[in-house]
């Protein structure tokens, strides 16, 4: 580990730093006017991860407080935003197997099949930790460093949560850590902000080893959600799984179940998946979602070679049921979100 | 129900002439301790028991040696040791001797051989607030009424222990040979990780790290002649990819 | 009938060759000559100055400091020190008193505030009585062929105010302190006064002047079982180790002195020491000739009282020094130390007495 990153050491080097659009402004107000207040920022927090000052989440927004006086003005935020200079993907990706899974040890939001691709990673060796997004009783996210199957007794582990969770700021932290490497799951904003990471600083090429995608349309902010959701009667302490099926969402409690068309909550969806038109999570190593398999089961696209490591082992262990998984399912909703494309305001 | 008879316990038996002799031979040894006493107290503040080499007691420093590392107060068990800011922006340990234990840990991990032990056990305050000692009170040895004229040693043989007095003062500071310094540096493990954050410049108490901006490249160099192995940009790198390694001289 | 006054004072007049000459200046100044003859009148030189307050006094000074000294010596430390330390501290006792004038005499609530003030004062007057007929060489106040059993009669009254100073002050340690002292009264008293009994029978009389005289061979050498008896009933009756029964200092913090602070315990202090003084000089009487040694030219009657003291401070530093040498009794050891050994010894000691009395007659 350590030689190949180079322990000879050396008491010369270089840092390429990057153009700067507004040339008499700090890197982070760059940031701010390029990214963030065009409301292209898909709260991704890479910059955050990144970032030695002190840029953070200030309410719903992604910001620097005092960032006249603490911005080293070093140029990292502006390097590993996936939005600085957006590239956007979208349609099915590149992948080697479609399939459908169904963890047989796991219970998660369909098949488990995300928890079940970590767990295994960190059984086999090829990662120490996974980080996973656990929830609180008020349903906010929390991360948690995944080392042994049996930490996954918590069940709130699994699921989705259909808010933020502050995936890379954590990632950057394991990877300070980690002896063999990390796995991490996220939405395509953030599979896009950790390629960025690996393409500019080698050192999470080295310890980044499985990155998991979701399927993902948009993503809604922690305080507007909940409040939407109790307006439409949901008791968030009685409150078990939420769903999005078929464009409804539907949120089941212990005595009952809440349905609405998704479609309702449009003018509380975060402001940076307008302009998101990645459904599949194409850059990831393998995509996890519900749709395009049958109910229990999940839907895995396996795009990179790790991930197909995975998958074998799963299936010489026994570990998950296999199943066939249906890619035209997917159209629909990779073309709704191919729409976005036209929210991008090029300047 | 029959009762267990119980033993009476007895002292030991000693028959007369025994009492008498062991009587009279105590009397013996008190009258001849009486005329010739064998008096084992040392006569402080007039004079003062000989303490040996390795005696811990008060603790000197010696600033233009000190690297700033913060070893001493990482170590010290008693969290006695504060580092506080100097003028010139260095850090300098003080000393709370309401906490110190004397147990000398700092002296031996200082890195540049800047903290030295003295035999000095009798410092006295007044209050608590003056048991933290402040950086300046640490150079010199404190001051010091002497009033001891001799220096008393025990002698110990196998039958008999007494005082031995010499004319003279015990000397209070050790000179001992400074410390074997290993001389690290600071290195950057893995330069493409860099982000250019330019921390470990800022942290350096040495003036070691620089940098220089020119044709959209960020040039950090690290002086090795000026690092001084403190560790300080090694704890600080945001990335983590700064190491001390051995110094290689040409 | 200043006439018969001046008669009496001028026909029992201390002798003492070494002023003489001073003396025969005195008549041509009127008062002083006076005062002079009333301050060499036996009796009041005797109480005044030897063997009383004067002598006294000055034991009381340094007999403590010496008794700290010898035990610190052998203890392997130096006793009192710091005081005057070029001298060796030897002003202590003064120190002592003067901490005790300025500390703050305290009666607790539950004392009997009478006794309790008074007792200290008034045995301090009971222990000095003694002192008149005890003669140092040929300095006597009050002579009397009965001084001896006086002296003794006053000697068993000691330990009564003991117990009244313990009773005043209405306190557990006290009580149990003085509890022990009763103890320890019953345990000493018949062999001390048979002991004393013994000597009376030897000399034939209790005259202590003529004992004196009778003294060729030393009785300490006549009688030795009586001596060791004696002495042995001394220190108990004074509270020294190994009999420290009473005031033992780390079971009971001082016994029946425990609420005592202040200049009424510097005077309880002092009580102490008091006591052996007199049984020591009593000791010196029967036992060692009392003022009989070489005659020091110059100081007449003195010389007697000089070698009397010196005896006196003998007795009194061997019965300081056992301190640092003995433990302490249990109460019950002590009880028993006092009924079947010394009792034997003091029968063994009368009838050693009267075979000396038989075979020095016959």
């Amino acid at each position: 580990m350590a030689a190949a990153i180079g322990a000879a050491g050396q008491s010369e080097w270089e840092v390429a730093v990057p153009e700067k659009p507004l040339k008499d402004k700090t890197y982070f107000e760059n940031l701010k006017a390029k990214v963030i207040d065009t409301n292209l920022c898909s709260r991704c927090l890479t910059c955050a991860a990144i970032c030695p000052g002190g840029i953070t989440v200030v309410g719903n927004k992604v910001d620097f407080p005092d960032y006249e006086t603490k911005c080293l003005d070093c140029g990292a935020c502006v390097r590993v935003c996936p939005r600085f200079v957006y590239e956007p993907k979208s349609g099915l990706g590149d992948y080697i197997e479609f399939i459908a899974g169904r963890s047989k040890r796991f219970a998660g939001q369909d098949g488990a099949m995300v928890t079940e691709l970590l767990v295994s990673a960190i059984e086999m060796g090829m990662i120490d930790r996974g980080l996973f997004a656990g929830r609180d009783e008020k349903w906010a996210t929390e991360m948690f460093h995944v080392r042994e199957p049996e930490q996954l007794a918590i069940t709130t582990l699994g699921g989705t949560k259909y808010t933020f969770a502050d995936v890379l700021p954590e990632l950057k932290k394991a990877v300070m850590f980690t002896k063999r490497g990390v796995g991490i799951v996220g939405t395509p904003c953030i599979v896009s902000g950790v390629r960025k990471l690996q393409q500019e600083y080698p050192i999470f090429r080295e310890r980044v080893k499985l990155v998991v995608g979701l399927f993902c349309t948009e993503n809604f902010h922690y305080d507007d959600i909940t409040k939407f959701l109790q307006e439409k009667g949901v008791d968030f302490s009685k409150l078990v799984k939420t769903d999005i099926i078929k464009g409804k969402f539907i949120s089941t409690m212990t005595d009952g179940k809440v349905k609405f068309k998704v479609a309702e909550a449009e003018d509380i969806i975060a402001s940076g998946c307008n302009v998101c038109t990645d459904f599949t999570a194409v850059e990831s190593d393998a995509s996890v979602g519900s749709v395009g398999s049958e109910k229990g089961f999940s839907t895995v696209a396996v795009r990179e070679e790790n991930a197909k490591k995975v998958i074998e082992y799963i299936k010489e262990k026994g570990y998950a049921d296999f199943g066939e998984a249906d890619t035209s399912q997917l159209d629909f909703l990779i073309g709704h979100k191919k729409k976005r494309e036209e929210n991008i305001k090029r300047d | 129900m029959k009762m267990k008879s119980m033993k009476k316990v007895v002292g030991p038996e000693y028959n007369l002439s025994e009492k008498i002799k062991t009587n009279v031979y105590a009397v013996g040894v008190a009258m001849q301790e009486s005329v010739y006493p064998h008096t084992m107290t040392v006569f402080y503040p007039r004079e003062r028991k000989k303490m040996p080499d390795n005696y811990r007691g008060f603790i000197l420093f010696d600033p233009d040696k000190c690297i700033s590392c913060f070893n001493c107060s990482f170590v010290c068990p008693a969290n006695a040791i504060r580092m506080k800011e100097a003028p010139s922006r260095r850090y300098y340990p003080t000393v709370d001797y309401g906490r110190c234990i004397f147990c000398h840990f700092c002296i031996d991990s200082c890195s540049g051989g800047a903290l030295k032990a003295t035999k000095i056990h009798d410092v006295a305050y007044k209050d608590m607030d003056e048991m933290f000692t402040p950086t300046e009170e640490m150079i010199e040895l404190p001051e010091i009424i002497r009033e001891d004229k001799k220096y008393v040693e025990y002698e110990i043989e196998e039958d008999d222990l007494h005082l031995k007095r010499t004319k003279g003062e015990d000397y209070l500071f050790v000179e001992v040979p400074p410390p074997i310094q290993i001389p690290m540096v600071s290195q950057c493990i893995d330069r493409a990780s860099c982000i250019g954050c330019r921390v470990c410049e800022e942290m350096c108490e040495s003036g070691a790290i620089s940098s220089s901006a020119e044709n959209g490249m960020l040039r950090m160099k690290i002086d090795t002649d000026k690092c001084t192995g403190c560790g300080l940009c090694v704890k600080e790198c945001s990335m983590q990819i700064l190491m001390l390694k051995l110094k290689k001289f040409e | 009938m200043v006439n018969t006054l001046m008669e009496t004072v001028m026909s029992n007049q201390v002798s003492i060759p070494l002023i003489e000459p001073m003396l025969d200046l005195l008549p041509e100044i009127p008062v002083l000559q006076y005062m002079v003859a009333f301050m060499l009148w036996k009796p009041l030189f005797a109480v005044l100055i030897c063997p009383g307050l004067t002598v006294g006094g000055i034991t009381l000074l340094f007999f403590p400091w010496i008794e700290r000294k010898l035990c610190g010596r052998a203890q392997w430390r130096v006793g009192p020190h710091e005081i005057v330390w070029w001298l060796g501290g030897v002003i202590q006792l003064l120190a002592d008193t003067l901490r005790f004038l300025f500390q703050e005499v305290i009666v607790h609530k539950d004392a009997h505030r009478p006794y309790f003030l008074q007792f200290p004062f008034l045995s301090f007057m009971i222990f000095l009585l003694p002192l008149l007929f005890i003669p140092a060489g040929t300095i006597v106040a009050i002579q009397t062929p009965y001084a001896i059993q006086i002296i003794l009669a006053l000697v068993c009254l000691f330990p009564l105010f003991i117990l009244g100073l313990g009773w005043a002050s209405n306190s557990r340690f006290a009580y149990i302190g003085t509890v022990r002292e009763a103890f320890m009264y019953f345990a000493y008293e018949i062999p001390f006064i048979i002991a004393a009994i013994a000597m009376i029978i030897l000399y034939g009389t209790s005259d202590p002047l003529l004992m004196a005289s009778r003294q060729s061979i030393p009785g300490i050498i006549l009688n030795p079982v009586a001596a060791l008896v004696f002495f042995i009933g001394a220190a108990m009756a004074t509270s020294r180790m190994p009999f420290e029964i009473a005031e033992s200092d780390q079971e009971l913090c001082a016994g029946p002195h425990v609420e005592y602070s202040g200049i009424a315990f510097g005077l309880i202090y002092v009580l102490c020491y008091e006591k052996a003084y007199i049984l020591s000089a009593l000791m010196t009487i029967l036992f060692l000739g009392g003022g009989s040694g070489p005659a020091i030219a110059g100081l007449g009657d003195l010389s007697g009282a000089f070698w009397f003291v010196v005896k006196t401070y003998l007795v009194l530093t061997t019965l300081f020094m056992l301190r640092a040498v003995y433990p302490r009794y249990r109460l019950d050891q002590g009880l028993k130390l006092g009924w079947s050994p010394m009792l034997v010894m003091a029968l063994i000691g009368l009838a050693i007495s009267l075979v000396v009395v038989a075979v020095r007659v016959i």
